[in-house]
């Protein structure tokens, strides 16, 4: 168990993806780049970002960084949001689909197409909600 | 005699207090003055919800259930209250309940509560924080005071971990927002509270209600300004539709109308103001003249920032659903239209949708009227009926003898009342409506005499009654007048109400169509849910094959439903329609047929095409209703009605 964004989730959360998602079955072999955009960390109200890449329904990247942006990567959809927001959702408290549509979580560019990655990035979320235990208070 | 469900104790027990409690729907209509009795002084005063007769009445609810415990405020809550009454005869009038009832037994609960049973509310950071921003008087997290707003923006079963604060303007909205943001607390603006309310109870309860956070409570925004040069008001975010209305009549001006108790800016930003009279005073974008917001964000912005990227326009499809608004909107400066001196009411009564839905069409395309609508005959006995049984045997009698199932309801002036009158064989004027209103506890009574049953064996009943010699008849044995209408309230408020039908307001129908007080009897004692949507005329089978998808749903679950109304949109290219169900909304399986019908409806719609459901505009009115409308959806493919079964299953979860 370790706390949200730092180096030890993104290594533990790799492992646990792959180790535990199965590309068909859990992440419906999707091909897909993803930017999330966490703001307002406290203590700080600081923002930083983590890139998720998959193919084929296979991990291909996770990557944590601070600031708006990442840019060595150019991801398909980025998803922006409070880091309260985010807490909530990695708690089991918010789903994923519902801090969407309720704008907690803003999609930048199409809705219809970031919705159809809901189901699929739901097993993602699964897997970062059983690692971590720690957030920013 | 009593009105139908009337306690006629001198005192009330906390028992009879909360079953009188349950039968409260928020339909916020003791928030104003709508009879010229004045307005709760302690609600006005202190402004939280919990010093309102409705906020006393779930109070009520919330102590019974235990899911609150008795604070120092709630002292403060039963002390405020004078007991003076305005609340009954404003709450009677609606839903022949009596709140002072619910008042008194409350002071009486709280009178015999020892010291220690008052629980202590110790104050945190964030509630410091945002008094830093309103004043100290302006924010509180006291469980008393926050459980007010259950049924309303706060779901019934959470915890009461919530802040409600006050601002008294848009640069306290945007501190709050900040601040919000800064300390990662959700928040959701309050204003009326009226499509909380319908949706509070159902299905929708998890994406429309704030789950935990900051209610933002927008009353204290009071600002109301006519500019009578321009034909535009200045409204701030806590002003009803029915103060505007009232103000803008004094300039014999008129507002897009929607429901009384509903917040215009809120009525504004959630639906555009769905109402009789959009065809020809607009929709969507076309309501206003410019917006002042505040975004996510904080930041304050207005519509008419002229180097601001176009807030008009928003992605189509029906995915793009958004179950809380983009923006707070603080203020409005919106468009009021002319009252002319010869306007008129014309009613068109048919037995059959199909001739209804022609005619509205017909007049829609050609722009005839002010106000179109389809009215069904549920919604025509609710209105015109003082109480409850009342409206039960004016349907009784509507359905069995007369064959009146609905009308074509026109507010027009002299020239189209004219062709209205061309068009069809019979109409109900103005002077019969008033007689209606005034004579409906006899017409109610008419069920099963001799004169219906002559009148029911008439080749056509309605063009017998309506334009027949039987006219008179019927006109004489209704003896119309305010004595004989008070005589079915409680004795103690007769007098009271004796003098509200004297008034000619009370008896006008383009007034009562204008100021929309009568509408809220349809939530009397219990809850509805009006699902629905806008759809394109262009195929009069499509249209009605929709209509009827929604009344085979509720036969199949068996509950009570009928159709509300249809009003054409856009030069009758498009027309609204709600269909109503009605239910007890403390009983959960009755909810639960409602979240049943909701869902299924709302895909059926989509499946169906050409049509744009209630929830696919919910929180777009600032755009454009072109942008909204357009272009015209057609039905969704298996693998769209797919996702959006695992979309609503994501939002509602095991709810279906």
């Amino acid at each position: 168990m370790v706390k949200f964004l730092s180096e030890e989730w993104i290594e533990i959360g790799k492992k646990y993806m792959i180790e535990k998602l199965d590309p068909v079955k859990d992440l419906k072999s999707i091909t897909t780049s993803l930017l999330g955009v966490v703001e307002h960390i406290p203590p700080d109200d600081s923002t930083m970002n983590f890139y998720l890449e998959l193919e084929g329904g296979k991990l291909k990247d996770f990557i944590v960084n601070t600031g708006y942006t990442f840019e060595e990567k150019e991801a398909a959809y980025e998803i922006k949001g409070n880091y309260g927001t985010y807490k909530s959702v990695l708690k089991g408290e918010m789903s994923l689909g519902i801090a969407v549509l309720k704008n907690r979580l803003k999609v930048k560019g199409s809705k219809m197409a970031a919705l159809k990655l809901i189901k699929p990035l739901d097993g993602v979320i699964v897997s970062l909600q059983e690692i971590t235990d720690e957030f920013e208070e | 005699m009593t009105s139908d469900n009337v306690l006629v104790m001198e005192k009330t027990s906390f028992k009879d207090a909360v079953t009188i409690a349950k039968k409260g729907t928020h339909c916020g209509m003791c928030r104003f003055d709508f009879l010229g009795s004045g307005v709760c002084p302690a609600g006005r005063k202190h402004g939280f919800l919990a010093y309102w007769p409705q906020g006393r009445m779930e109070i009520v609810k919330q102590l019974d259930s235990g899911r609150v415990k008795p604070t120092e405020k709630l002292k403060d809550i039963v002390n405020s209250c004078n007991l003076c009454g305005i609340c009954d005869k404003q709450c009677n009038f609606i839903t022949q309940l009596r709140p002072e009832k619910v008042a008194g037994a409350l002071k009486e609960y709280v009178d015999s509560l020892d010291e220690s049973e008052i629980q202590h509310v110790p104050e945190d950071d964030i509630l410091h924080g945002l008094r830093e921003i309103v004043g100290d008087d302006w924010a509180t997290n006291d469980p008393i005071i926050i459980s007010a707003y259950t049924m309303t923006i706060l779901p019934p079963d959470n915890k009461l971990n919530y802040y409600v604060v006050m601002p008294e303007n848009t640069e306290q909205i945007s501190k709050i927002v900040k601040f919000a943001n800064k300390n990662n607390v959700p928040y959701l603006p309050r204003s009326g509270g009226t499509a909380f309310s319908a949706a509070a109870p159902t299905v929708l309860v998890k994406g429309l209600s704030l789950e935990q956070g900051i209610i933002i409570d927008l009353y204290r925004l009071r600002n109301l300004e006519i500019h009578p040069d321009s034909q535009t008001a200045t409204i701030g975010a806590g002003i009803t539709m029915f103060e505007l209305q009232k103000e803008a009549l004094n300039h014999k001006l008129r507002a897009l109308a929607a429901e009384a108790g509903a917040h215009v800016c809120s009525n504004i930003l959630t639906t555009g103001i769905i109402s009789t009279w959009g065809n020809k005073y607009g929709a969507f974008a076309d309501n206003f003249i410019d917006l002042t917001t505040v975004d996510d964000e904080g930041n304050i912005k207005k519509h008419s920032d002229w180097e601001r990227n176009n807030p008009y326009s928003t992605e189509p499809g029906f995915t793009n659903l958004s179950l809380t608004p983009s923006v707070i909107v603080t203020e409005a400066v919106v468009k009021l239209h002319p009252v002319f001196d010869d306007e008129e009411a014309v009613l068109v009564p048919f037995d059959n949708i199909r001739d209804a839905f022609r005619l509205l069409i017909k007049l829609g395309k050609r722009d005839v009227g002010l106000s179109l609508a389809v009215l069904s005959r549920k919604y025509l006995a609710e209105f015109l009926s003082p109480t409850i049984q009342i409206s039960k045997d004016f349907d009784y009698v509507c359905k069995n003898y007369l064959k009146l199932n609905y009308v074509v309801a026109v507010i027009c002036d002299q020239n189209d009342k004219k062709i209205v009158e061309d068009m069809v064989n019979c109409t109900i004027d103005q002077s019969l409506m008033k007689s209606l209103i005034l004579g409906a506890p006899r017409f109610s009574k008419l069920r099963d005499s001799e004169f219906l049953k002559i009148l029911s064996e008439e080749e056509d009943p309605l063009k017998a009654i309506f334009a027949g010699p039987m006219r008179k008849h019927l006109e004489k044995a209704l003896d119309p007048s305010p004595e004989q209408v008070s005589k079915v309230f409680d004795e103690d408020l007769q007098d009271f109400f004796k003098k509200v039908y004297s008034k000619p307001e009370m008896t006008d129908i383009v007034w009562l169509h204008a100021f929309r007080i009568l509408p809220t009897r349809m939530m009397r004692q219990q809850m509805f849910m009006g699902p629905g949507g806008a759809m394109w005329t262009g195929d009069e089978d499509h249209y009605l094959n929709w209509i009827q998808m929604f009344a085979d749903m509720g036969d199949k679950l068996d509950v009570e439903h009928s159709l509300g109304f249809i009003s054409p949109l856009d030069h009758g290219k498009f027309a609204y329609m709600e269909y109503d169900y009605y239910y007890d909304h403390n009983d959960p399986e009755e909810r639960n047929k409602i979240s049943k019908i909701t869902v299924d409806s709302m895909e059926q719609s989509l499946v169906m095409g050409k049509v744009l459901t209630i929830l696919n505009y919910l929180y777009k009115g600032i755009y454009r209703k072109e942008h909204v409308l357009y272009p015209i959806a057609k039905g969704i493919s298996e693998e769209e009605q797919e996702l959006f079964k695992e979309l609503l299953g994501t939002v509602l979860g095991e709810e279906i």
